[in-house]
């Protein structure tokens, strides 16, 4: 467990925009999944996909790793913003774009 | 399966007060939709606020596939 704790830390630091989803941004295996790719890709920014449902360990490693019990799980610049709910509520009142932006520019 | 009625319960027990509603969204029992309108969320993060109300249904979650959670505070709601 500790190697994919360290595994996520590195995929964190190393990508300013990450999304911890079930399938790919191609193929989304769960509508809250399919839902945020959509966002991201609305906003326009570059963004890492990590497909959980090919990782089992992954899976549970990373609702610990931020205390937070479902996927989809996103990550800019290092933090952890929210989940598929907390991402439509950010758009819906504005604050989402500029913070994606924001970090995508600042790497 | 799960009820809505068991969801109801539970955060209702954790947030006395609150408001909940809760939709079965498929009818099968493990896709839902739950509003919850409490004081407890005055002045906290959103993300904050999601964790309260998972931290509320506890060993629930691992048994519902599919939760679309909304929070709001009595101010929100008003304004």
């Amino acid at each position: 467990m500790n190697d994919v704790m360290a595994e996520i830390e590195q995929e964190i630091r190393e990508n300013r925009v990450v999304l911890y989803m079930k399938g790919t941004p191609a193929f989304p295996m769960c509508g809250f999944s399919a839902a945020a790719v959509k966002l991201l890709k609305e906003v326009g920014v570059p963004f890492k996909a990590i497909d959980v449902l090919a990782e089992p360990e992954k899976r549970e490693a990373i609702k610990q790793y931020s205390s937070w019990p479902t996927i989809p799980q996103l990550y800019v610049g290092g933090k952890f913003v929210g989940g598929s709910d907390i991402l439509r509520e950010m758009h819906a009142r504005g604050e989402f774009v500029p913070l994606v932006r924001q970090a995508a520019g600042a790497s | 399966m799960v009820s809505p009625e068991d969801i109801r319960l539970r955060i209702e027990e954790a947030f006395p007060g609150a408001l909940v509603t809760v939709a079965d969204s498929t009818g099968a029992g493990d896709h839902f939709e739950v509003r919850v309108r409490a004081a407890e969320f005055a002045g906290r993060p959103l993300v904050e606020q999601h964790r309260l109300v998972y931290g509320a249904l506890g060993p629930l979650m691992s048994r519902i596939h599919a939760l679309a959670l909304q929070t709001e505070t009595p101010q929100e709601a008003r304004g």
